[in-house]
């Protein structure tokens, strides 16, 4: 799937050049999406923490998860906006970086895991909702989730550091790496 | 402060941050996680002041249920921190927004510890809790960690976000 023409549409767009161009704009989004995916993962790791019984399961699973995965919602809504003006600044170079594409695959992998959890093993909830130990299912749930969100920050930080720069050093030129003074 | 900054960058220890590509990222990430759990943390804590979650639950016993994960997270994120530091000092010294954040985080923990100590007795945690101030105080703790946040990544664009006000070599 070739979607290199809505890439440089997105790249070219007068939103993507007024963000560019903009002095305090992008420090701006990527401030909010700091918040948005601190607030995505903390309130994930919760709910998660819960589904392997830490520390305890005498208090509800499905109060936990109703009051809190609201805040989720919406703060992945914010991260999801603010990632694609990320995105869209630099829409070229992040199509073709690799972390951002195994970022994205973790963030399914965690959806489809999140659908699988909502859809099928929590139908059961009322027989394991406190004072019993989860299921096998909500273990590996919440398990699974844990190392996925934790590996989606980490590809999300790796993008910033692998935005396409050309480091490697010419064959013919020798660098001096003494420090002066 | 910038000149031992500066001769803080050319130490063994700071090249040694400098030299390993990966770890910077690495202790970036850990930092962006801890900020998850400190963030949250607060958040819920805040929300239950508000009675908007764990209703279920006196206001100390969240507070005891989340202030270790707090701590510990906050902990990580100093030493991840400091590291980072080492890794990058005049980038750090020459922030404005480095050290607005270092101030906001002295706030942060002040008030943190203040609110733990208060809500040592169980009446206490009653009063505290219909007390009128405490609506506010939660909002406006949310707002505190929420620009630390902001002030933490604007480390990387302090030129831009401060303009003249920018320290700078």
């Amino acid at each position: 799937m070739d979607l290199t023409g809505v890439v440089e549409a997105l790249h070219g767009s007068g939103l993507s050049e007024w963000l560019r161009s903009s002095l305090k704009a992008m420090p701006i989004v990527e401030a909010i999406h700091v918040m948005a995916i601190a607030t995505v993962f903390g309130t994930i790791f919760i709910v998660d923490l819960r589904l392997l019984g830490y520390p305890n399961v005498q208090r509800s699973f499905w109060r936990l998860h109703q009051e809190l995965l609201r805040w989720t919602w919406g703060a992945f809504g914010i991260a999801v906006v603010t990632g694609v003006l990320l995105f869209m600044v630099n829409a070229i170079t992040y199509y073709n970086n690799t972390a951002l594409r195994l970022k994205l695959v973790a963030m399914l992998l965690a959806g489809v895991n999140m659908a699988v959890f909502e859809n099928v093993t929590a139908k059961s909830v009322a027989t394991w909702d406190k004072g019993v130990p989860t299921p096998t299912a909500a273990r590996v749930a919440g398990a699974l989730s844990i190392v996925l969100w934790v590996s989606v920050i980490f590809f999300g930080r790796w993008i910033g550091f692998t935005k396409g720069y050309d480091f490697s050093i010419p064959e013919d030129v020798q660098l001096d790496f003494e420090f002066p003074g | 402060m910038i000149e031992f900054a500066e001769w803080l960058g050319t130490t063994p220890l700071s090249i040694g941050v400098q030299s390993r590509s990966w770890l910077t990222p690495l202790l970036q990430s850990i930092h962006i996680l801890m900020i998850g759990v400190v963030f949250v943390s607060i958040l819920v804590v805040a929300l239950r002041v508000l009675g908007r979650v764990r209703t279920d639950e006196s206001l100390a016993a969240v507070w005891q249920r989340f202030a270790p994960w707090f701590w510990t997270a906050l902990c990580v994120m100093a030493m991840t921190g400091i590291v980072l530091i080492i890794g990058e000092p005049v980038r750090e010294a020459t922030a404005m927004s480095f050290w607005l954040k270092m101030a906001l985080i002295a706030v942060g923990v002040s008030s943190a510890v203040y609110f733990g100590r208060s809500l040592r007795s169980v009446a206490a945690s009653g009063v505290l809790e219909a007390s009128a101030g405490a609506r506010f105080m939660a909002v406006a703790t949310v707002v505190l960690w929420l620009t630390i946040i902001f002030l933490g990544r604007a480390i990387a664009y302090d030129l831009e976000v401060w303009g003249s006000w920018h320290i700078g070599a």
